[in-house]
Parts: structure tokens; C-alpha cells; sequence
């Protein structure tokens, strides 16, 4: 009973690893493409690259600008040649004073202001977010932000209307500082779910959810059958059989971005061979329509997959043709059953199991296609061959838009997981089947 | 079902065969054709066979350096996968712990994640620790894709060693441990190696993460150095076919000598015995 114990322990010991590390390279991250997807969030934008939750302020840049700003505003207030715009600054720098004031009023913040200026004087560059950013409340963030906007047009009118010369200049570069000041202040990029709306309405998320659709729909099912047939034929003694194995698992597996660039030269409308021969065939009215058309582009990308993806299911299928006893078509031949009823009745329900976990991950492969279009097409012509993934790829990479991008990866997330439940529910526990053991 | 091989059918596998292998006798025509016969021109053979393009392959890109760095990649992530893998499966499959079909459902929806759901904080973890463009980089997130596939595919083969070889070595007084590591793990090491080659080839494969993480272009992987000899005004069609000929050599003759255990591999997963 002690050993039994033990011996459990040790299992979860062994499990335990593997799984934590899983756990954190997946569920981990799909929590934080959640998250994300509720900010407006981008990496090439600075006042949106970091996710705030409530309102925040830059303090390296704030005390940086704070000192220079107070002592200009002072001197610009002396050196006003009429008592009006001398009183207009003097309310200004007041003003600005009190909102500092409270500033270092909130908990907390006095220390930290306190360091950060002791960096700055010492020239050194803050690394550490939780000290760059403070925390501050949102209402003050929404007044003070509101008085600079107020304070910057104040001076800028000032600046233009005044007939000295020097006083003008200088009053516009304080203005051009309280701008400064304002974009140190960062309120909430938190939007919620509107980056949901935006996408759900969008069209070009549809036409790429419908382009990965067409693409998983036909590729797969063309491959089914004829990755069925080519199991159907070569489940037999032949000479040969090695050649053949081997000649089918190459297409598999080379890189599919090389299979892609190798495809892309054969449709390519001046020197690729399978678009002349599709020419000369009369399949294609001119060479170039493969690559340069959207029809065209989408046959194009089905046949690679299907060239690179039939050879892999012919073999699953074959392995599992290879599962059913001979017997079964024996005693069939002697009841009298033909070709057709021994496969219908026979090979299609004993491989039904098969045919299922072979769909399922063909499906999954396929809904979630980069490489192949990225590399072949890029998604175009006219983002006639974009799918979902190529989609949310350049939204996050290529547009640095963090917040819009996961909301795409979102939404491939979930259809993945409705697609998985739907052949989960058919195959059923088949799929741990042997692998569970006692 | 007729099992005989008649001529037909081998006329057919000739055919088929010629289909599949057809990209890679053309490219592979291509690409010992002088770079100036490449372009409108559809000529099977040339009468001047010529090495030029492959010496532009390799000047114009590193693409050794690519191999390499594929090749450094890829064994990492395989050694990391099978290590965390084999002592996971044979728990999973030997040991009598509970909740196993939820720890397998976990990890068979983990290896169904779709890799864009992940990306971008992955892409951000890696750059705050400054991994970008090195080889961790790339084999922490492909941890990914190969530890479920290993994980999978092992609790298979595990499944098929026989019981009574553990039976008596417990009776003699092994511990578990010592089981494992002296009858189940010499017993199953054809069945690792097998894992370890299909690992082996899916982070050699794996694009996206190479894509994204390794930016600059002495850190870039086969799958992305390729897709990067065309630039924006002309495609170097004779680079490309040398460079597609020299990088499937390797896998070619990977697949050649170990196709039996990778067909054996592949089918593990998916038929049930």
C-alpha cells in the first residue's frame, strides 16, 4: 500500500513539469492576447504602448519638463510688456503650480517624484517601469490635461498678438513645453470590447474568415478523397513499396515556406512551367492568371496544400486500412458482396475512426494557414487569398496595432476551439484511446 | 479487395509518383541551368549544365549560416521536448495517477493551439528578456509546438511495451525509477528516437515564431532565409531552385533512411490498435 502510494506521487512528479511548461507556453499567453485585446494598444505609438488600466503619469518626462516649465513660466510673466498677458501668465503659472501640488499630493508620489528627479539630475535613463509610471487619479489626469490644452491656446494667442518680439518667441515655446507636459500625461487606453465591435463589423475580417473557410473547406476534403484513394490502392503487396513511401513523405516533410516558394516559381507567369502547361492545356486563358487574379490565386493555394498535404493523409488512412482484418472481405466475397458494398459496408464504418482524428487535425492545420499563402501569394491579390492568420499577422506585425491584432487572434482562438469541440463530440474517447492504459 | 499487382496498377504508381516528385525534378532542373536560360524558356534539359546558381545561392545569402542555425534550433528544442516528454508519458501511461484523460485533453488542445493566438505576448516575453534574434529565442516558443506532438506521440508508444517485463522487474525490487530507466527506457528508445525525429523536423519547419522573433538576417532560420531571396523588384528564380535543392538534400535523406519510423511516427497518433 506504501509503494502504491509512492509510486503515484512520483507520477504527478513526472507529469507535473511538462504540464506546468505547456500551461505557460499556451494558456498562459492566449490569457494575455485576451487581455491585451481590450486596450488600445500600440507598440509604435508611445502613449499607447504600455496597457494602462487607469490613468498614468510619464514622471521622467513630467519632472524633466516641470522644472524647466516653472522657471520659464516665471520669467515669462516678468518680462510682459502688458499687465494683461502679465496677469494671463500669472494665473497660468499659479494654476499650474496647484495641479503639481496635487499632484504630489497622491499617495505615494512624492517619494517616487523625489527619485525620479534624483535620476534625471544624475542623467539616468529610468528602466524600471513601476518607477517611470505613477498611478494618478483620473479626474485629476482629465482636469489637468483639459488646463494645459486651455493654457497652451491661451499663450499661443498671446504669443501671436503681442508687439514684442522676444516675448512672443518665448511665450510660444512655453507653449510648445505645455504640450510636452500634456503628453507625459497618459489616460486609460482600457476600450473593452470596442475593439470587438470594430472587428466583428469589419469586412475585411469577413472576407479573410471566408477566405480560410473556402481554402479548409476544399483542401481538406479534396485531400480526404483523394488521400482515400491513393490508401485504397496502394494497400497491398507491391514491389516497390519504399519508393513509394518515400517519394510520399517528402512533400510532407520539406518546409512548407520552401514547398510555397517552389510553387510560386511553377505559377509564376513567365517562366513557370505548371502555368504554361496549364496555358497549353486551355485551363487558363493567358499564363499569368494564377498568381495575378483572385480566383486564380485561391486555386493556386489550394493545389500546393493538396500536393504537400494528400501524401500525409493517404498514409494515416493507409495505416488504418492496414487495422482491418481480411477475414471481413473473405467472408463478403462468400456472401456475395461486391467492390462497392464491401466499401461501403466494410473499409468506410471500420474507418470511420481514422478518417475522423486524420480530419480533425487537417482541419485545425489547415483553418490556421500562414506560411504557405504568406510565402506564395502574401495573402493577395487583393487580399483575395488573405486568411485570418495572415490577417492578424499584419494588423500586430506589420501595423505594431498590439490591441486590434489579439482581438484577430481572439477570434482565430475561438473558432479553433469551436472547430475541435465539434470533432471531439463525434469521435468521442476514441481519440485516447490505448494511450491511457490500465 | 484485390491484392495482386498487375501492370496497371504499377503504370499508376509511376504516375503518381512522377506527380508528387514533380516540383522537385523541375526545380531541380532549374537549378543547374545557366542563370540566363532560366527566364521564358521551357526546355526540360539544358545542353550546358552549369553549378552558377548554386554559387549565387550561396554568396548572395548565408544560407549555410541558415542551416545552421535551423539545425542548432531544432536540436535544442528536440533534447528540451523529449527530455520533459519521456518522463510525462511514461507517468501518464504506466504510473496510477488520476485525471489522466483531462492531463492528455490538456495537452491535446495545447498542441490544436493556433500559433497566432499566441504570438504577440510571446513576441513581447521574449523581448523583455532579451532573446530576440538568438537561438532560446526561437526554442522557448517552440516548446509550443514540440513538447504536446512528443508528449502525444510517446504515451503511443509507451502504451505498447509489454507489462510483465516492469511486472517482475518490480517483483526483483526495482523502484520505479530504476524501472524506467533500465526496462522501459532501452525497450522504448526506438520509440523515442522516432519522436524525436518528427519533433525534429516540425520546429525545422516551423515558420511564424522564426519569422517574428528573429528579425535580423544572420539569426534567420531555412523556412525564413528562403522566403527572403526575393526581394521587391526581382525573384532570383535560379537562387531560389539551387537554394530550395540544396536545403531539401538533408531531409531527403533523413526521410530515406527512417521513413519506416516515421510513417510509424505519424500513424501512432491516429489509429487506434
Amino acid at each position: 500500500m506504501k509503494f502504491q502510494l509512492n509510486e503515484k506521487q512520483l507520477g504527478y512528479a513526472m507529469v507535473a513539469p511538462a504540464l506546468i511548461l505547456v500551461i505557460l507556453v499556451t494558456l498562459w499567453p492566449v490569457a494575455q492576447s485576451f487581455y491585451n485585446s481590450l486596450f488600445d494598444y500600440r507598440l509604435n505609438d508611445p502613449s499607447r504602448s504600455e496597457r494602462f488600466l487607469s490613468s498614468n503619469m510619464d514622471l521622467e518626462r513630467y519632472a524633466n519638463d516641470y522644472f524647466y516649465l516653472s522657471r520659464d513660466l516665471e520669467a515669462l510673466e516678468g518680462q510682459a510688456p502688458d499687465p494683461d498677458d502679465a496677469a494671463a501668465v500669472a494665473e497660468i503659472s499659479q494654476e499650474f503650480e496647484a495641479y503639481h501640488a496635487e499632484l504630489l499630493e497622491m499617495d505615494g508620489l512624492a517619494e517616487q517624484y523625489e527619485e525620479v528627479e534624483g535620476m534625471i539630475a544624475s542623467f539616468t535613463a529610468i528602466a524600471d517601469r513601476d518607477l517611470k509610471y505613477a498611478s494618478v487619479e483620473n479626474d485629476w489626469a482629465e482636469g489637468f490635461k483639459a488646463f494645459l490644452d486651455d493654457a497652451s491656446e491661451q499663450l499661443t494667442t498671446i504669443s501671436q498678438n503681442t508687439e514684442n518680439e522676444e516675448f512672443s518667441v518665448t511665450a510660444g515655446n512655453v507653449a510648445g513645453s505645455l504640450d510636452s507636459v500634456n503628453t507625459a500625461v497618459i489616460e486609460s487606453n482600457f476600450i473593452g470590447f470596442d475593439n470587438y465591435q470594430r472587428y466583428l463589423t469589419d469586412g475585411r475580417m469577413w472576407q479573410s474568415m471566408g477566405n480560410t473557410m473556402l481554402f479548409t473547406i476544399v483542401s481538406v476534403f479534396a485531400e480526404l478523397v483523394l488521400g482515400l484513394m491513393i490508401a485504397l490502392l496502394i494497400n497491398r503487396a507491391f514491389v516497390g513499396r519504399g519508393i513509394v513511401r518515400a517519394s510520399v513523405l517528402i512533400p510532407w516533410a520539406i518546409p512548407t515556406a520552401v514547398a510555397a516558394m517552389m510553387w510560386g516559381f511553377l505559377y509564376d507567369g513567365q517562366t513557370g512551367i505548371v502555368a504554361h502547361y496549364f496555358e497549353q492545356f486551355g485551363l487558363i486563358d493567358d499564363a499569368s492568371v494564377l498568381l495575378s487574379t483572385g480566383a486564380g490565386g485561391m486555386f493556386s493555394v489550394i493545389f500546393a496544400d493538396v500536393w504537400k498535404t494528400t501524401p500525409y493523409m493517404a498514409l494515416l488512412l493507409l495505416a488504418g486500412l492496414q487495422t482491418i482484418p481480411g477475414s471481413l472481405y473473405e467472408a463478403a466475397e462468400v456472401d456475395g458482396a461486391g467492390k462497392m458494398q464491401q466499401f461501403w459496408k466494410i473499409t468506410l464504418p471500420l474507418l470511420k475512426s481514422s478518417i475522423l482524428v486524420a480530419l480533425l487535425f487537417r482541419t485545425l492545420d489547415a483553418f490556421r494557414v500562414f506560411d504557405l499563402i504568406f510565402v506564395l501569394t502574401g495573402g493577395g491579390p487583393a487580399n483575395a487569398t488573405e486568411s485570418i492568420s495572415i490577417y492578424a499577422y499584419i494588423t500586430l506585425f506589420s501595423q505594431s496595432n498590439f490591441g486590434a491584432g489579439s482581438v484577430l487572434s481572439v477570434i482565430v482562438f475561438i473558432s479553433v476551439a469551436i472547430i475541435s469541440t465539434l470533432f471531439i463530440k463525434f469521435i468521442g474517447s476514441d481519440l485516447f484511446a490505448g494511450k491511457t492504459g490500465r | 479487395m484485390n491484392k495482386r499487382a498487375g501492370i496497371g496498377f504499377y503504370i499508376f504508381l509511376v504516375v503518381f509518383v512522377f506527380f508528387v516528385m514533380f516540383p522537385f525534378i523541375w526545380v531541380f532542373l532549374t537549378s543547374i541551368k545557366p542563370p540566363g536560360e532560366i527566364f521564358n524558356n521551357f526546355n526540360w534539359f539544358t545542353a550546358d549544365p552549369s553549378l552558377a546558381s548554386y554559387e549565387n545561392a550561396i554568396t548572395n545569402r548565408p544560407l549555410f549560416r541558415y542551416m545552421w542555425n535551423s539545425f542548432v534550433v531544432s536540436t535544442l528544442t528536440t533534447l528540451i521536448a523529449i527530455g520533459f516528454a519521456s518522463v510525462a508519458a511514461y507517468a501518464l501511461t504506466r504510473l496510477p495517477i488520476r485525471f489522466k484523460g483531462v492531463i492528455l485533453g490538456i495537452i491535446l488542445a495545447a498542441s490544436m493551439f493556433p500559433q497566432i493566438a499566441i504570438i504577440s505576448p510571446i513576441y513581447n516575453f521574449v523581448t523583455a528578456v532579451g532573446l530576440r534574434n538568438s537561438y532560446m529565442g526561437l526554442v522557448i516558443p517552440y516548446i509550443t509546438v514540440s513538447l504536446p506532438l512528443a508528449i502525444w506521440i510517446l504515451a503511443t508508444f509507451f502504451q505498447k511495451i509489454p507489462w510483465e517485463l516492469e511486472e517482475s522487474a518490480k517483483l526483483d525490487g526495482a523502484s520505479p525509477f530504476q524501472t524506467f530507466r533500465k526496462i522501459i527506457f532501452p525497450l522504448a528508445a526506438p520509440g523515442v528516437f522516432t519522436t524525436g525525429i518528427l519533433v525534429f523536423i516540425a520546429a525545422w519547419n516551423e515558420y511564424l515564431f522564426a519569422l517574428t522573433i528573429n528579425t535580423s538576417d544572420e539569426w534567420r532560420t531555412v523556412p525564413v532565409g528562403i522566403s527572403f531571396y526575393q526581394s521587391q523588384f526581382t525573384i532570383p528564380w535560379g537562387d531560389i531552385s539551387a537554394a530550395t535543392v540544396l536545403v531539401t538534400i538533408p531531409i531527403v535523406i533523413l526521410v530515406l533512411i527512417f521513413q519506416r519510423r516515421i510513417v510509424a511516427g505519424l500513424t501512432s497518433g491516429s489509429v487506434k490498435e
